[in-house]
């Protein structure tokens, strides 16, 4: 991805696929309980991960977002959801201590699942998230096919960089005017990117073909990951954690 | 002995939809171990030949097809696939940045092999062999994003290698490269054309295809003529016709009334000499007093009533006020290395600036800053005696016209006129006004009585031309090109500067960037050199190409005339410059 960090940890060594339903489990797990301490031991847990991992780099990126979330969802669940007994109201705004711990909970499973998804991205390559897609069984096709797109995007969004500065050069203000003025300005900036994006996507096709693709058959792969003692007990240890947590009564 | 790999015979070829065929009659045997050129201009149909070497066309690009390829190791088949003929005949494209799509370096190379189920044990040593070969080897964990434009190029052929096809043809490797690039790229195919069967390239210059064996030259959908490059390119006269740009060594050697096989430039000079011709005793003086041309407001032909375009105060005549001045400038696009790093410089009005370097050097990044595009993170620009902070972007935007390098980049109106009417409908002219900057920046580019044309039917280079009318549309008092000529062909290139250079002797400032160094020989006074960010040299165009060992070291080099020129002991800036020094000595 993108925001891929390399780094040598045992998070970035786990096969692709642990990868995948490691993070899929995790997801689940914070889902489990309501309680604001065990959001915050989840929590806890996957910052040292993201530690491990050496994704602080990617955190920080990400920090505003990561404060609006949380204030965001603390204040507005404390103030918003009514149950329990509120100690104090004021028109549609309600306190209770109930609604305050479910506030913390929400907004720390938010964060946990930021994080996560963080720490995926840091130490998961592009090729790796196709292939671990491949060996839990989605086809090439579509496998390529997404990676391909995130690959894509950003080189797509420094082409429209390209064109909104040729325009501006030429004295295209899309700041000013009103909705209608401002919705007709855009004509300009989507001609070009249009032409641009049919000329890069045939271009692209064509390279890719040109390297074989498409062809039918059996196909190699350059990378290989062994799945080891490590995938197997990361992945165990994340399903017992969800059984539990399941089925344990809700605290 | 020497078997074809490629024949085609009676190749025809017509895209669905199009009048007339793109190939015609193409007759062609590809000999083992042969390093083919293809040259021709613009809609020769060179690509489209290419394309259906691998067969591209006709499975990916529909049309009518007709003739015979046959492909050596490759059973005849009808309608052959690309991925059966991939294997044996690899394409290259030229726009590197549409054609890699991995994250690192070695994952881009094995992705051919993954398509051929090459077995895994066997596929690193042949990513390791097809990487060493283009000279990659170690970049293997690098992001491609992170490489230079002549290494992504090196990479794309190293993706094509590892199939170990028998042909690789490339479609014009070089066009986007910077000169050291373009001479990395002529170097490989030379190592190549020993190691693989056959290699097949396209090139617009002609300067760099001397090694080859063969050249096709393709005009309007034929080859025709092909044979080796002391025949094909021996006649100037003829290759100019046909849209190439000759070689200067011919050049020269016609104007003096030789014959004109000589190729190299040391043959070429050999033959002047001993054909009694030396340089004039008063020549070179005559040359160093013409190292500047007369700045354009004081010549006497120029327009007397015409309002003059010094920013503030009266022109005092000596030095005029610079239109343009940098100081300290430095600009950083995130907390890494600086793109610009320093800069100080001032142009003055009526100035012709070239602005050279390797990719990446930070050329359009500091143009970027003329016209708002960038501001400064130090230091300060001024335009126009005025600070750019104090400037806002339309109204700067409008007196520094910024041509970006592909004009498809802007283009978006349904007809000539409306595209051209865009900049200055933006800055709130009447109507009235409209009508008549539109008409007047048509009539200064050549393509009044088009205005009712689809910008999209143009031809390249006339693209290029309405990029240009459609800034001057604004009436702007300096004008930055970014790269004019890249992908055009000869005449294209030649309409464009010329254009150019009739702009700049109408008054207007020009900051030029460019890869060709005869562009910066024939055309610009002033020479601004960069490298990591910093101007590295900065002086008149002679200057500039005096010192041969400090452009080599800046990973430029002097054209061809320049170097022609360095044989007799000049400094010319054309093959024109060297004729006029030289005289023929009577036994």
């Amino acid at each position: 991805m993108v925001l891929y960090i390399p780094f040598d940890s045992l998070l970035h060594r786990l096969h692709p696929s642990t990868k995948i339903v490691g993070l899929a489990l995790l997801l689940i797990l914070t889902v489990a309980f309501q309680s604001p301490w065990y959001q915050l031991v989840i929590l806890a847990g996957v910052l040292l991960l993201a530690r491990s991992a050496g994704a602080f780099k990617n955190l920080r990126r990400i920090l505003p977002l990561m404060i609006t979330v949380l204030v965001f969802s603390v204040v507005s669940w404390s103030l918003f959801r009514r149950v329990g007994d509120p100690f104090w109201s004021f028109g549609l705004f309600t306190l209770s201590t109930e609604s305050i711990r479910f506030g913390f909970a929400m907004g720390f499973r938010l964060e946990a699942m930021l994080v996560s998804g963080m720490v995926f991205v840091s130490c998961t390559k592009v090729e790796e998230f196709a292939y671990g897609l491949r060996a839990i069984g989605l086809p090439f096709a579509v496998s390529f096919a997404l990676s391909l797109a995130f690959r894509l995007v950003p080189l797509f969004f420094t082409r429209i960089g390209t064109v909104v500065q040729a325009q501006q050069a030429r004295g295209l203000d899309l700041k000013s005017g009103n909705v209608l003025q401002r919705a007709r300005k855009y004509v300009p900036l989507l001609v070009p990117i249009f032409v641009y994006a049919i000329r890069d996507t045939d271009l692209l096709s064509m390279a890719l073909e040109s390297k074989g693709f498409g062809m039918r058959g059996r196909r190699t792969e350059y990378l290989s990951f062994p799945f080891v003692w490590r995938d197997y007990a990361i992945l165990g240890l994340l399903l017992i954690l969800n059984i539990a947590g399941w089925l344990m009564p809700v605290p | 002995m020497n078997q074809p790999i490629l024949t085609l015979s009676d190749l025809a070829f017509t895209y669905r939809d199009a009048p007339e065929p793109a190939l015609d009659q193409i007759n062609y045997r590809h000999r083992r171990g042969e390093f083919t050129v293809i040259v021709g201009e613009t809609g020769a149909g060179k690509s489209t030949l290419c394309r259906c070497l691998n067969g591209l066309i006709p499975s990916f690009t529909k049309g009518r097809l007709e003739g015979n390829l046959q492909v050596a190791g490759h059973r005849d088949s009808e309608r052959p696939q690309v991925y059966e003929l991939a294997r044996i005949v690899g394409l290259v494209f030229q726009d590197f940045e549409a054609q890699l799509f991995s994250t690192n370096v070695e994952l881009e190379t094995a992705f051919a092999l993954e398509n051929f189920a090459v077995d895994r044990d066997q596929m690193q040593t042949r990513v390791d062999r097809a990487l060493n070969r283009v000279g990659l080897s170690g970049f293997e964990q690098r992001d491609p994003a992170s490489l230079s434009g002549g290494e992504k190029q090196r990479l794309a052929i190293a993706s094509v290698l590892a199939g170990s096809p028998s042909v690789v043809v490339m479609d014009e490797p070089t066009t986007d490269l910077d000169p050291v690039g373009k001479r990395d790229i002529f170097k490989l195919a030379q190592v190549l054309r020993n190691e693989i069967e056959g290699i097949i390239l396209v090139e617009h210059e002609t300067e760099h295809v001397l090694s080859a064996d063969r050249i096709l030259l393709m005009h309007e959908g034929r080859i025709v003529q092909e044979g080796p490059p002391g025949e094909i390119l021996a006649d100037p006269r003829n290759v100019e016709r046909l849209g190439v740009r000759p070689l200067q060594t011919t050049v020269l050697l016609s104007q003096l009334g030789l014959e004109t096989d000589a190729l190299t430039i040391q043959d070429a000079a050999a033959r002047i000499r001993s054909a009694g011709w030396c340089v004039r005793e008063s020549a070179r003086e005559s040359l160093d007093g013409a190292r500047r041309r007369e700045p354009y407001g004081e010549r006497p032909g120029a327009t007397q009533d015409e309002t003059p375009r010094e920013p503030q105060g009266e022109s005092t005549g000596e030095s005029p006020l610079p239109v343009v001045h940098i100081e300290n400038l430095v600009y950083r696009y995130d907390e890494s290395t600086p793109a610009v790093d320093g800069v100080s410089l001032d142009i003055a009005a009526g100035e012709f600036v070239a602005l050279v370097g390797q990719n990446g050097c930070g050329k359009t990044t500091l143009a970027k800053h003329l016209n708002g595009l960038h501001a400064p993170t130090e230091g300060e620009v001024q335009v126009l005696g005025k600070s750019t902070a104090d400037w806002t972007l339309p109204e700067l935007g409008r007196r520094v016209g910024y041509v970006f390098q592909n004009p498809d980049h802007q283009i978006f109106a349904n007809t000539v006129w409306d595209e051209v009417a865009f900049g200055a409908r933006n800055y709130g002219f009447s109507e009235e006004e409209v009508g008549e900057k539109v008409d007047g920046a048509l009539a200064e580019t050549g393509l009044t009585g088009r205005d009712l044309e689809d910008p999209f039917n143009l031809t390249r280079g006339e693209r290029q031309q309405l990029a240009v009318a459609s800034v001057l549309a604004t009436d702007p008092e300096i004008l930055v090109l970014d790269e004019p000529t890249t992908g055009l062909d000869y005449h294209g290139q030649v309409a464009i500067l010329n254009l150019v250079r009739r702009l700049n002797e109408s008054g207007r400032t020009v900051v030029m960037i460019t890869h060709s160094m005869w562009v910066v020989a024939e055309y610009a006074d002033r020479c601004i050199i960069m490298s990591g960010g910093r101007v590295v040299q900065d002086g008149d165009v002679r200057t500039c190409f005096s010192n041969p060992e400090l452009l080599e070291s800046l990973y430029l080099e002097a054209p061809e005339a320049v170097r022609l020129g360095y044989e007799f002991g000049l400094v010319a800036r054309s093959v024109k410059e060297i004729a006029d020094c030289l005289e023929r000595v009577e036994e």
